[in-house]
């Protein structure tokens, strides 16, 4: 049994929160990274502008098609964010504890009265403080230069999807703060945290989708002549693909972006009989839409910060 | 000069000849040694010149002009030159010859043919009612042929106006075109232009065409003793109730006019109208959950829709049910309620669905195309908040076990 000790273990956490938020605001490696997702997105938009420019059909969901358009050779925005989000979670926590330890200052601040409790959810909650504000940043730009350039108000229902997507990009980024945080927990060179996490996001991003579908092979034998052996192969590579938190992102973004979107995954015939294609979706079924892949990735997040926290908790960090 | 051998000399009372013939030298005999064998083969065939008309007495108006057919036959004699003249007319008549479309004072009729003339005669307006006898005068110079001819001014009869329907009733429902032949004719001996007329009940539109043809009509020009057929369409307003309706038509010449009665026997036809609640075509549903809209089914036909059952048009394994799901009769201008219970299939994914709400009765039927959206159970959403708190629960777990370090 641990000895429990007096005093909220909540105290100095706005204290640490802070002045994390702040050393990763005027640190250059935050810059350069929000400078390529800056770049890149505004390229993105603008590229998207003027395919929407140069469309004539009409869309409900103008400004929504704004984050989701492509334009060759430009992915869309919302694929840069994808692709580019985990990158800048990494960046904010790969050195988390680590650095602390290496640069010999964790002792130091775990000699005030603070706990550790406080020192990681602190650390934690900076990194999220600082992506919460980059990617309102990025949202604003965005519907700015969309208003500038397309000449139209947002509606309220894409305001709405609009912070909805917000809220599920925040979500996604900070799973991979949490992923960042536990290898500076785990490892103590900050080189091989940092070496760790992108491995992970390389594999989640770019071979997660053609590893999947090999790890269900392994698993359900597909007979041609068979119909339900196709659909459960379907359904645990699709299992299996929505481990990584890119997957449920993109269902996500497809799903809030993309009012028409009815479901994800297999559909059968039957069930699109006398169904009217190309409505959008209520909001309402939009958001139950995808809340199950926003319930997994918060509760990824809490778990993996149980990780960490248990993994800080019971290290020797004197040094 | 000497009178051909063989020739008979006849008289009638309307035909008048003279036989002439000319001296004949040594040069020309075989033409008589001809004329003789032809006079023998057909003594029927007289030799002359006659001046002939078929109908020497007739009757006219007076004002009316009139054509008489007068013939100068010449049958075996050289040709001839004859002046025409017409004597004995009254002052104040005009007359005129007319041969060939033109005004002609004399004629030759060549060996062997005959001229048709034409004798116009125009009395005056004011010329009293009675016989007028004169004469058609050809002077060939050395003798005169005269035609008497008798005209009596008779009293006008005035047109006579008869409309004849092949088929008086006709029988249909108010949106089918009645079409009824209709013969005009004109009996009298008048020329007149009639006025089409007609007078049907309210709302109906009535139109005269000809028989084979679009035009509409509104008169016509009917020649004296001559008819013509007529297509009378009658339009019935869609709303009409079912019964017999008159319509009067009529033909209004000058002095005459004719009037028939149509008779259009309608037939009341049921129109079922189906809508959704409150006129709505929408409606929410959750997937596997019944849910029941109110539809509204109106006869808004003339006659009573009977035996109308229901049927649906749905999404597969969705449940649809109508309540009630038979309705014996609806009165005309009457509306019933249908509940219909729409239960989405628990496998539905969210959006929005058509389905087809068919109504059908004895021969009219109406469908209605509802809308509904498509929710899906909020059973995710709860287990998606369980999940998220079973993660706090093995934070708070790791959180009492190595806490406030």
């Amino acid at each position: 049994m641990p000895r429990q000790r007096e005093g909220s273990p909540f105290t100095g956490l706005s204290t640490i929160a802070l002045k994390e938020a702040a050393d990763h605001m005027t640190s250059a490696r935050i810059h350069l990274v929000l400078l390529l997702i800056l770049l890149t997105a505004i390229g993105a938009v603008y590229a998207a502008i003027g395919q929407i420019k140069a469309t004539v059909s009409e869309d409900q969901f103008l400004f929504l098609s704004l984050l989701t358009t492509a334009r060759d050779p430009l992915p869309s925005f919302v694929a840069f964010l994808g692709f580019l989000l985990p990158l800048v979670s990494i960046a904010l926590g790969f050195d988390g504890i680590n650095g602390e330890y290496n640069r010999r200052t964790l002792s130091r601040v775990l000699a005030q009265p603070i706990y550790r409790d406080a020192f990681l959810t602190g650390k934690f909650l900076g990194g999220l403080l600082v992506i919460a504000i980059c990617l309102l940043a990025l949202w604003l730009l965005v519907t700015g230069m969309g208003i500038l350039l397309l000449g139209l108000p947002p509606g309220g229902e894409e305001v709405i999807r609009g912070l909805a997507f917000l809220l599920a990009s925040f979500v996604y980024a900070g799973v991979w703060l949490a992923v960042s945080l536990v290898f500076s927990t785990l490892f103590r060179s900050p080189a091989t945290s940092a070496l760790a996490a992108l491995a992970l996001w390389l594999i989640f991003t770019i071979f997660w989708s053609m590893l999947a579908p090999l790890i269900a092979s392994a698993f359900v034998q597909i007979d041609p002549y068979d119909p339900v052996s196709q659909l459960n192969f379907i359904e645990l590579q699709r299992g299996i693909a929505r481990i990584s938190p890119q997957t449920l992102y993109d269902e996500m973004t497809l799903g809030l972006l993309n009012p028409t979107t009815r479901a994800f995954g297999p559909v059968f015939t039957s069930q699109l009989k006398n169904a009217l294609m190309g409505s959008p979706l209520p909001l309402s079924e939009s958001l139950r839409l995808v809340w199950p892949q926003l319930a997994g990735m918060i509760a990824a997040v809490v778990l993996l910060f149980t990780v960490a926290y248990v993994s800080f908790q019971r290290q020797e960090i004197r040094a | 000069m000497k009178f051909a051998p063989g020739f008979h000399i006849r008289r009638h009372a309307f035909i008048v000849f003279v036989a002439t013939a000319t001296v004949a030298g040594a040069a020309i005999l075989p033409a008589q040694a001809q004329n003789a064998d032809s006079a023998a083969a057909t003594a029927t065939a007289p030799k002359g010149l006659w001046l002939t008309t078929p109908f020497p007495e007739f009757a006219t108006q007076a004002g009316k002009k009139v054509d008489l057919d007068v013939k100068l036959v010449n049958n075996g004699l050289p040709p001839q030159r004859v002046q025409l003249a017409v004597n004995d007319l009254p002052d104040g008549w005009k007359w005129e010859i007319v041969g060939d479309s033109h005004d002609v004072a004399a004629a030759i009729a060549q060996t062997g043919q005959t001229v048709d003339l034409k004798l116009s005669v125009t009395p005056p307006a004011d010329a009293a009612k009675k016989d007028y006898a004169f004469t058609i005068a050809a002077d060939t110079g050395e003798r005169v042929l005269s035609l008497p001819v008798t005209l009596q001014i008779a009293e006008v009869k005035p047109a006579e106006l008869t409309l004849k329907p092949d088929l008086p009733a006709l029988r249909g429902s108010a949106k089918s075109a009645f079409e009824f032949q209709v013969k005009a004719s004109n009996d009298g001996q008048a020329d007149t232009v009639v006025n089409l007329l007609s007078k049907a009940p309210a709302g109906f539109q009535v139109t005269f065409k000809e028989a084979y043809g679009s035009q509409e009509l509104t008169s016509l020009p009917l020649d004296a003793g001559k008819s013509k057929s007529l297509k009378v369409s009658v339009r019935p307003p869609e709303d009409v109730a079912a019964g017999q309706y008159p319509v009067l038509i009529a033909a209004a010449g000058d002095e005459a006019k004719a009037t028939q009665q149509l008779v259009l026997d309608i037939t009341g036809q049921p129109t079922l109208e189906l809508a959704g609640p409150d006129g709505r075509v929408s409606g929410d549903a959750t997937a596997g959950k019944e849910r029941t809209f109110n539809f509204t089914l109106k006869n808004s036909g003339t006659a009573a829709a009977e035996g109308i059952g229901f049927s649906a048009n749905s999404p597969q394994d969705w449940k649809v049910t109508f309540s009630p799901d038979k309705i014996a009769e609806i009165a005309p201008g009457q509306s019933e309620q249908v509940a219909v219970s729409i239960t989405p299939s628990t496998r539905s994914i969210a959006g929005d669905y058509v389905v087809q709400v068919r109504s059908h009765g004895e021969g009219v039927s109406d469908n209605s195309n509802f809308r509904v959206t498509v929710s899906t159970s909020t059973i995710w959403g709860v287990a998606g908040l369980g999940v998220i708190a079973a993660a706090f629960v093995v934070l708070g777990f790791s959180v009492s076990r190595y806490g406030r370090r």
